[in-house]
C-alpha cells in the first residue's frame, strides 16, 4: 500500500474486544493525528495493550471499526498493514544477526540485496550500532537490542510506529537516555507513532497527546500540560502525578469559581508554599487561601522535600525545591500552607 | 527456570478475519489455517484414525459382541483361572519391576543432579545411551550374561564357588532383572528432568531455617520431585504390563504375561473376541493405572505454572519437555540464570562418608546400565559358534557372518528403510500437529493430545493388535506401507512431545513482530518458527526413526514373514540361539547410540550456539 504514507492518519471507531465476558477495551473512540506521538497511558490491565493489538491487526475487534489512512482494515491482516512494531521484550529474531534482523523487513518488501545493505548500513550508523551486525542480539545489552529492535522498526519506512512499553525493559538511567533517542528518531522521521505504556514520566516526556486509559475506557486526551494541569477525573488526577484531593478537608475551600456538582477540589503538592506561622505574608496574599497545620512528617528526596501536614481533618502534600536560605520544618512544627485560589482544581469525584 | 515466564503469559494472538480483497487461491488457504490452526493436524488424525483410533473401536465393540452387546467373551475369560493368574501375575511383575526401579531410580536421579555441572552433562549421557539402544540387543545381552555358559557361571565355576553351572535365565529372576535394565532410564528421565528444574535455593532456604538435610530433603525437594515421580512410575509400569519380548526371552513357562497370552491367540488365529477381550482387560489396567497415578498427588504444580492436572491425561509424557529444554539449553549455559543457584546444590556440604556412599551407588546403577552393552560387544569378537563367555579366542566372524549374509542385510537395510519413511512422514505430519494444536484452545487441544498420544501411552501389544485389525481392512498386512503405517503410528507421538515441548518455550511475539514486517504466515513460518524449534523437530525425527528401527511388537503382528526388519531377523536368532552373529549385529546397534547423540548434538547444541537465547529473548 504505497499511497499510505501520503496520510496515516488512525482511527478508532467505537471499538469494542471481549474475552469472554469481559471487555478488554470497551467502545474506543479516538483518532491520531499524522506526525503525532500519542502514548496510551493507564495501570495493568486497562486495556493498552489490547488497543494496540488491535491496531496492529493480531487482535480482530469485536465491535467496531478501525481505519488507517482513511480505509477500514477489518480485513486487513497484519502482515498487510504497514506499520513498524516495536514489542516489549523486543521479539528480536534470536537465529538472525543484528544485521539480517534488520534486513528482514526489506527482504519482505522484495528490496534487492544491495540496497538493503546500503539501507541497514545507514541505519545502523543512525543508531550508534555500526560495528554490532555480525552480532546475535543476545550478545547485546538491554539498551542495544532496544535501539535494534527501533532500528528494525524504522527501517522499511512504514508510516505507523507502534511501540508496546518500548523502554520497560531497561533500567532508570538507559531509560531516560533512551527517551531523548526515542524522540529524537521520531522527530527526525516523522512517524505516526503510538506508544504503550505505564511510566508516567516518559508519557509526559515523550508525548504529543496523552491518552489515558481505565479499565477500557478513555479516561481523558489530553496534551502533557493540560493532562497535568487540568485533570477532569480524580483518576486522572491521581494516575499522573501526586494529587491533593480535597474530598472533607475540614476547612473552607476559597476558589476563583464556583465547584460544578459532582466535583471534588483538588490541588498539586508543588502548588502550595509552606511557612512558619509568623512569618510575614507574601505581597499577593489576597489571591491566596491559608491554613495553618502540624507537620507529621518530612521526607528528604535530594532536590526537593517533601511535607506531610495535618489541616483539620485531612493530610496534605507539600513539595518544595530545596533552597539555600530556605527554614526546614520537623515533625511536630506548627507551619502556614498557601497557595493561590486559581491553582485549585475541580475533578469529577 | 524459563518456563515460568512463558505459561503464564496471556495468549495475545486472535485470528484475523481474511482478506477480502481478491487474492489468490493459495493464500486465501492459508488465511483459512491461520484462522483454524487445528486444521493442521488433520494429516496426523487422519492416519492415526484410519491406522489405529477407528479399529481400535471396532475391536472393542466387537469383544463386546455388537449390535447385541453381551459381556459373554469377557465372562468366558475370566471364568478360565489360567487367565486369572496370567492378569496378576501381569500385575505383580510389572509392580515389582516398577518399585525396583524407583528404589534404583530415585537415588541415583538425585545424586545426578547433586554432581557438578560437567560431571551430571555426563551422567546423563550415560542414562541416555541405554535408553537409545535397542531394546532386543539388551534383553539379549542378558541371556549373554546369565546363560549356562555365561559370564556369570563361568566366573562362579572358575572361581570355584559352584561346581555346576546354575540355572540363571528363564525364570521370574532373569524376567526381573531384564526389564529392571531397559526401564530403568525411564525413571530417571523423567526424575531428572524434574529435579533439574528444582530451585535449590529452596532447600539451601529450608536448611538455612533449621531443618536438618534429610528434613529439608523430605520436606522441601520430595514433594517437588514428586511429579517426576508419577511420570516416571507411570512410564514405567505402563510400559512394563506391555512387555513381551523381554519375559518371553529371559522367563520360563510360569512368568508369561497378558501381552504373551495375546500374541499366543493371534498366532492361533482364534476369533477376533479371543484377542479383543485380553487386549481390552490389558487396557482396562492400563487406564485404571493412569487415572489412579494421572491423579495431581502433589497439590499444584505451580512451578511450572500450569494449571492444576486433572486425572486422566497424558501430559505426564511431557514431562519431558524440560529434560529436552534442558540439555538444548547446555550450550548457553554461561550466562543463563539458572546456573545462579548452581551454589545451592542439593549435596551442598553434606559429609565425606556420604559423599563416597552416593558415588558407589551411582557408580553400580550406570555399571548396571551400561555393563550388558559392553559384554556383547566382547562376545561379538568370540570365535566360538555358541554362548561362551569370556571367549576363549577372538575373532572378526561373526561381522564377516553378517555383512556376507543376504538376509541379515537385507534385514538391515529393511530397517534403515522403514525408518527413513516413517521419520519423514511422522515429523512432517507430527510437526504440524503439534504447531496446529499449539495454537488450539486448551479444551480442544487436551483430548485430541490425548488421542495422539494413546499410541505411545497404552501398551504397544494393544496397540499392536487394533493396527493389526486397521491395516487387515486396508488390505495392507504384509506390506512395507503397512509397516510404515503401523510405525507411523507411535512415531508421531514421539515426534509430537517432542516439538510439543519446543513449542512451549517459543515466544509467539516473534511471529507478530514477523508478521508486522509484512511477512505472511507462511513466510512467517518458513522463516522464523521453523528455524527456532528445528532442533525440537531434529529430535523428533531422530526418535521416529528410532521408534520404526527398534519396534517388535507390531511388526511381528503384521509383518507376517512376508517382510523381515532387523529386530524381526535377531528375535528369530534369538529363540532359535543360532550363532553370534545376533552379538555382531547388538555391538553394532549399542554403538548407534553414540551416532545419535552426536545427530542430536548437531541439531540441538549446535543451533544454540548460534542462536544462543535459543526461543526466548533474554531481558537483561
Ligand atoms: N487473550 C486474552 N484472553 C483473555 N483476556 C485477555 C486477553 N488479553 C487481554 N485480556 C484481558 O483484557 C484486559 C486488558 O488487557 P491488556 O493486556 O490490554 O492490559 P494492559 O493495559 O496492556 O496491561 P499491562 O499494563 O499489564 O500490560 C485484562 O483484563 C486482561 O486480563
Ligand atoms: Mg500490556
Amino acid at each position: 500500500m504505497k499511497n499510505s504514507s501520503v496520510s496515516a492518519q488512525i482511527e478508532f471507531k467505537n471499538v469494542t474486544k471481549m474475552y469472554g465476558t469481559v471487555a478488554a477495551v470497551e467502545n474506543l473512540s479516538l483518532s491520531v493525528r499524522r506526525g503525532e506521538f500519542l502514548t496510551i497511558l493507564g495501570p495493568s490491565g486497562s486495556g493498552k495493550t489490547t488497543a494496540l493489538m488491535l491496531l496492529a491487526g493480531f487482535v480482530a475487534p469485536t465491535e467496531g471499526d478501525i481505519l488507517i489512512a482513511g480505509k477500514s482494515v477489518a480485513a486487513v491482516p497484519s502482515y498487510r498493514r504497514d506499520q513498524g512494531i516495536v514489542f516489549q521484550s523486543y521479539a528480536l529474531f534470536p537465529h538472525l544477526t543484528v544485521r539480517r534482523n534488520l534486513e528482514f523487513p526489506l527482504e519482505m518488501r522484495g528490496i534487492n540485496a544491495a540496497e538493503r545493505a546500503a539501507r541497514v548500513d545507514r541505519m545502523l550508523e543512525r543508531v550508534h550500532l555500526k560495528d554490532y551486525g555480525g552480532r546475535m542480539p543476545s550478545q547485546l545489552s538491554g539498551g542495544q537490542q532496544q535501539r535494534v529492535a527501533l532500528a528494525r522498526a524504522l527501517i522499511a519506512d512504514p508510516p505507523v510506529l507502534l511501540l508496546d512499553e518500548p523502554l520497560g525493559a531497561l533500567d532508570r538511567n538507559l531509560r531516560e537516555q533512551m527517551q531523548g533517542e526515542l524522540k529524537s528518531l521520531h522527530r527526525e522521521f516523522g512517524k505516526t507513532a503510538i506508544c504503550v505504556t505505564h511510566d508516567q514520566e516518559e508519557a509526559l516526556t515523550l508525548s504529543d497527546r496523552i491518552v489515558v486509559m481505565r479499565a477500557g475506557q478513555i479516561e481523558q486526551v489530553d496534551t502533557p500540560e493540560a493532562l497535568y494541569d487540568r485533570p477532569s477525573t480524580r483518576f486522572v488526577a491521581n494516575f499522573l502525578g501526586e494529587a491533593n484531593i480535597l474530598d472533607n478537608p475540614g476547612f473552607k475551600i476559597e476558589s476563583d469559581a464556583a465547584q460544578p456538582a459532582g466535583t471534588v477540589a483538588m490541588i498539586r503538592p508543588e502548588r502550595i508554599c509552606v511557612a512558619a506561622p509568623a512569618a510575614p505574608k507574601r505581597a499577593d496574599g489576597n489571591q491566596r487561601q491559608s491554613v495553618t497545620g502540624t507537620v507529621e512528617d518530612m521526607i528528604y528526596a535530594g532536590s526537593l522535600r517533601k511535607y506531610h501536614v495535618r489541616v483539620g481533618s485531612s493530610m496534605l502534600i507539600v513539595r518544595e525545591h530545596v533552597a539555600s536560605e530556605q527554614r526546614t520544618f520537623r515533625r511536630g512544627d506548627e507551619v502556614r500552607l498557601e497557595w493561590l485560589r486559581s491553582d485549585i482544581r475541580f475533578v469529577i469525584a | 527456570m524459563e518456563t515460568l515466564q512463558k505459561t503464564g503469559r496471556k495468549p495475545i494472538t486472535r485470528a484475523v478475519p481474511a482478506s477480502a480483497m481478491g487474492r489468490i487461491r493459495p493464500v486465501e488457504t492459508l488465511q483459512k489455517l491461520r484462522r483454524m490452526p487445528i486444521l493442521l493436524s488433520v494429516p496426523a488424525f487422519a492416519i492415526l484414525l484410519a491406522v489405529y483410533a477407528i479399529p481400535i473401536v471396532e475391536l472393542f465393540l466387537a469383544s463386546l459382541d455388537a449390535p447385541s452387546f453381551s459381556l459373554a467373551h469377557y465372562r468366558e475369560f475370566f471364568a478360565e483361572g489360567a487367565n486369572i493368574t496370567v492378569l496378576f501375575q501381569t500385575i505383580e511383575i510389572s509392580a515389582v519391576a516398577t518399585a525396583i526401579c524407583v528404589i534404583i531410580g530415585y537415588p541415583t536421579a538425585y545424586l545426578i543432579v547433586a554432581a557438578s555441572k560437567r560431571l551430571r552433562i555426563v551422567l546423563i549421557v550415560l542414562v541416555f545411551i541405554p535408553w537409545l539402544t535397542n531394546g532386543l540387543v539388551r534383553t539379549y545381552a542378558w541371556v549373554v550374561i546369565l546363560g549356562d555358559r555365561g559370564l556369570l557361571n563361568n566366573l562362579m565355576l572358575e572361581l570355584g564357588l559352584i561346581s555346576s553351572p546354575l540355572h540363571l535365565v528363564y525364570n521370574r529372576m532373569a524376567v526381573y532383572i531384564g526389564m529392571v535394565h531397559i526401564m530403568l532410564p525411564a525413571m530417571i528421565l523423567p526424575l531428572l528432568s524434574v529435579m533439574l528444574g528444582i530451585d535449590k535455593s529452596l532447600v539451601a532456604a529450608a536448611r538455612s531455617m533449621g531443618a536438618r538435610p534429610f528434613v529439608a530433603f523430605w520436606r522441601v525437594f520430595l514433594p517437588l520431585s514428586l511429579p517426576g515421580l508419577r511420570s516416571g512410575l507411570l512410564l514405567t509400569f505402563i510400559f512394563c504390563l506391555g512387555f513381551y519380548i523381554t519375559p518371553a526371552t529371559l522367563g520360563g513357562l510360569n512368568d508369561a504375561m497378558l501381552s504373551t497370552f495375546i500374541v499366543s491367540q493371534v498366532e492361533a488365529v482364534g476369533s477376533v473376541a479371543s484377542v479383543a477381550v485380553p487386549s481390552f482387560v490389558l487396557l482396562a489396567v492400563t487406564i485404571v493405572v493412569l487415572s489412579v497415578l494421572g491423579l495431581d498427588l502433589s497439590g499444584n504444580q505451580g512451578r511450572e505454572g500450569q494449571p492444576a492436572q486433572t486425572s486422566f491425561r497424558p501430559s505426564w509424557l511431557l514431562s519431558f519437555g524440560p529434560l529436552i529444554r534442558y540439555l538444548s539449553e547446555l550450550a548457553a549455559s554461561h550466562r543463563a540464570k539458572r546456573w545462579t543457584a548452581e551454589r545451592y546444590k542439593a549435596g551442598g556440604n553434606s559429609r565425606r562418608s556420604a559423599k563416597t556412599v552416593g558415588g558407589v551407588w551411582v557408580a553400580l546403577a550406570i555399571f548396571f546400565l551400561l555393563f550388558p552393552g559392553f559384554v556383547v560387544m566382547i562376545m561379538s569378537f568370540s570365535d566360538k559358534p555358541y554362548l561362551e563367555f569370556p571367549p576363549s579366542g577372538l575373532s572378526l566372524q561373526w561381522y564377516r557372518s553378517f555383512f556376507n549374509d543376504p538376509s541379515w542385510i537385507g534385514a538391515f537395510w529393511t530397517s534403515v528403510q522403514l525408518g527413513i519413511w516413517v521419520a519423514v512422514l511422522s515429523t512432517i505430519v507430527g510437526t504440524l500437529a503439534a504447531y496446529g494444536l499449539s495454537r488450539t484452545h486448551p479444551r480442544v487441544r487436551r483430548p485430541l493430545t490425548m488421542v495422539i498420544l494413546s499410541p505411545i501411552t497404552f501398551p504397544s501389544i494393544v496397540v499392536g493388535v487394533s493396527v493389526y485389525q486397521g491395516l487387515f481392512a486396508l488390505g495392507m498386512i504384509g506390506t512395507q506401507s503397512g509397516i510404515i503405517l503401523a510405525h507411523t503410528v507411535g512415531a508421531i507421538g514421539s515426534v509430537f512431545i517432542i516439538v510439543s515441548a519446543t513449542l512451549a518455550n517459543f515466544d509467539r511475539r516473534l511471529e507478530q513482530a514477523a508478521q508486522s514486517m509484512r511477512a505472511g504466515p507462511l513466510r512467517t513460518f518458513m522463516r522464523v518458527t521453523l528455524p527456532l524449534i528445528r532442533p525440537g523437530v531434529i529430535g523428533g525425527a531422530v526418535f521416529a526413526f528410532l521408534h520404526s528401527f527398534d519396534e517388535l511388537v507390531i511388526t511381528s503382528l503384521i509383518s507376517v514373514f512376508s517382510i523381515r526388519t532387523l529386530p524381526l531377523k535377531m528375535w528369530e536368532d534369538i529363540r532359535n540361539q543360532i550363532d553370534p552373529t545376533i552379538a555382531a549385529v547388538g555391538s553394532m546397534l549399542t554403538v548407534l547410540p553414540v551416532l545419535w547423540l552426536i545427530v542430536l548434538y548437531v541439531g540441538w547444541w549446535r543451533s544454540r550456539l548460534t542462536a544462543q537465547s535459543g526461543v526466548s529473548v533474554p531481558t537483561t
